[in-house]
């Protein structure tokens, strides 16, 4: 076990620390952490089921983490884990108390001997029940650090999705301006101006007055990217963007994945385009069972691949 | 026969008391969908809201029963209950039109609580997850995009609601209001004369159900060319 530092790092957008999710009894994320750095375009592959998406969703919180926690710049989203923060642990005197026992057994050195009280404590949530008034004062002035709105986060991460969500009782224009309209970012003449700006980009201005209905699917798929660069995100988040497409729209998609890549955008990508990977990546992470399993850059990644389970996978897909 | 109804009906002027009949059911119905999608809002609200605390999951869990209860029991019997039993004991001494409009609110909020409930249910998840990973809340969610969507989804059923609700009125003469049922039996009764006055009352609730209809398939295009499926 590491100590975490929390101080703050510029250059870190979003982390994830000793993530782990359940779904009633299914395990779904084993213990993922991760850091997203500005500008890094990470592609994230593997089986389905492997948590990946799962992985995504926890990004934003639409999927909240039974276990860990979820930083978006030095700003906390997911309630504080206190195992995670030694500091909290190491000054109470639950921790004193467990160690001593641990220290009587003269073969382990002292790094083991903390690392089992530190076990036992998490094991037991010994901390939450002998320390009630630390554990409740160290959450506190945690949260006074590191407070922000689950929604204001989410304002600032741009989310894509697999089967593209966009409003169906809105027009294409609405949309797009909705969300910076009515969360305040800009004025409706401001949002509007933007949003033509961006259809014009992917070249469907003219489709700004119809409803999504009537669009094909990889033309809803740019619109829902469009609509969320419309907040002018820090981050974009992408579940399979690709998946729920016809072969021959899939192409439109990348491409304008592709430009957001080069122009400097942070990206997180869910995908089975390897294609895309390879060419777009700056990091790649397999997972397989709930677990990141192997993380490299492209080249690496593919010609020299290490873990068994992502040989056998690459070999079937490429 | 014809010239028996006729000569009640117009000469006695027994078209007055339909006419009362006529308002009194109209009252009711319109009255009684109003305290019905008020208070079936609230219900599915309610029922939909992620609980948050232990107060909450007892107001659920009594939103529950309120709407077993309503749907369980005959609305003959909940009218025959409230009337003689329950408001009696409270001391709820209302006037005829207004007691009915709430006996038949309070029994069509459980249909309507379940209508909503499904119509929101049955707006696709992505289209809440979409909302919120633009930053909204789930209020904002909701009333910007989830309830609109739904209450498209749902118009037909409120508008089958309405129309049940209009002819459930017909038990009414059970409590003595004088609805769109007992004027005409009132005619039938005193004349001895029953085919035509039942023939007319009918024909009457016929009509008033074939207008609404087409005025809920007239509201379903017009949402419809606002945004096709």
């Amino acid at each position: 076990m590491q100590k975490n530092n929390i101080t703050p790092d510029d250059k870190k957008v979003i982390s994830i620390k000793g993530l782990y999710k359940n779904f009633g009894k299914l395990e779904v994320l084993k213990g993922v952490s991760l850091d997203i750095k500005k500008g890094e375009k990470v592609v994230v592959i593997g089986p389905s089921g492997s948590g990946k998406s799962t992985m995504l969703r926890c990004l934003n919180l639409l999927e909240e983490p039974t276990y860990g926690e979820v930083w978006f710049h030095d700003n906390l989203l997911t309630p504080v884990d206190p195992y995670l923060h030694f500091d909290i642990i190491e000054l109470s005197n639950t921790f004193a108390e467990i160690k001593e026992k641990y220290a009587q057994d003269k073969s382990l050195t002292e790094e083991q001997v903390r690392d089992a009280a530190i076990k036992e404590i998490k094991q037991n949530d010994l901390l939450k029940k002998r320390e009630g008034k630390l554990y409740k004062k160290a959450i506190k002035d945690f949260y006074t650090k590191h407070v922000l709105n689950v929604n204001k986060a989410r304002a600032r991460i741009g989310m894509v999705f697999q089967h593209f969500n966009l409003f169906n009782n809105l027009t294409v224009l609405e949309n797009l301006t909705l969300a910076p309209v009515n969360l305040k970012l800009k004025t409706k003449e401001q949002a509007q101006e933007k949003a033509f700006e961006l259809l014009k980009r992917i070249g469907l201005e003219d489709k700004a007055s119809v409803y999504p209905s009537t669009l094909s699917g990889g033309q809803k798929q740019r619109i829902a990217i469009v609509r969320a660069l419309a907040m002018e995100p820090e981050v974009m988040l992408f579940d399979e963007p690709t998946s729920a497409l016809d072969p021959e729209m899939v192409g439109e998609v990348l491409e304008l994945m592709k430009d957001l890549a080069n122009e400097g955008m942070t990206m997180v990508v869910v995908t089975h385009e390897m294609g895309f990977a390879r060419e777009v990546a700056s990091r790649i992470l397999f997972m397989n069972e709930g677990k990141i399993q192997e993380e490299n850059d492209p080249k690496n990644f593919f010609d020299n691949p290490k873990n068994e389970r992502l040989k056998e996978f690459l070999s079937k897909v490429l | 026969m014809w010239n028996t109804f006729v000569e009640k009906f117009i000469e006695q002027e027994g078209y007055k008391l339909t006419l009362t009949g006529l308002t009194n059911t109209a009252l009711i119905a319109v009255f009684g969908l109003l305290i019905g999608f008020l208070l079936g809002s609230i219900i599915a609200v309610v029922k939909l809201v992620p609980a948050k605390n232990v107060l909450f999951n007892i107001l659920k869990k009594l939103c529950d029963g309120y709407v077993a209860i309503f749907r369980g029991t005959p609305i003959v019997v909940q009218l025959l209950l409230l009337h003689f039993a329950v408001f009696p004991a409270l001391g709820l001494l209302l006037e005829d039109v207004v007691e009915a409009s709430l006996i038949f609110g309070l029994n069509s909020a459980a249909y309507i609580s379940e209508i909503m409930r499904g119509g929101i249910n049955s707006v696709d998840k992505g289209q809440m997850e979409a909302g919120r990973s633009l930053g909204f809340g789930y209020t904002t969610t909701m009333i910007k995009i989830i309830i609109p969507q739904a209450f498209k989804n749902i118009l037909p059923t409120l508008g089958n609601e309405f129309i049940s609700l209009i002819k459930e009125t017909s038990v009414l003469s059970l409590i003595a209001v004088t609805d769109l049922t007992k004027s005409f039996k009132a005619i039938a009764e005193s004349t001895y004369e029953y085919f035509i006055p039942y023939i007319m009352l009918a024909v009457t609730y016929f009509v008033i159900v074939y207008i609404i209809s087409l005025l809920v398939k007239f509201m379903e295009r017009r949402l419809n060319t606002d945004a096709k499926k």
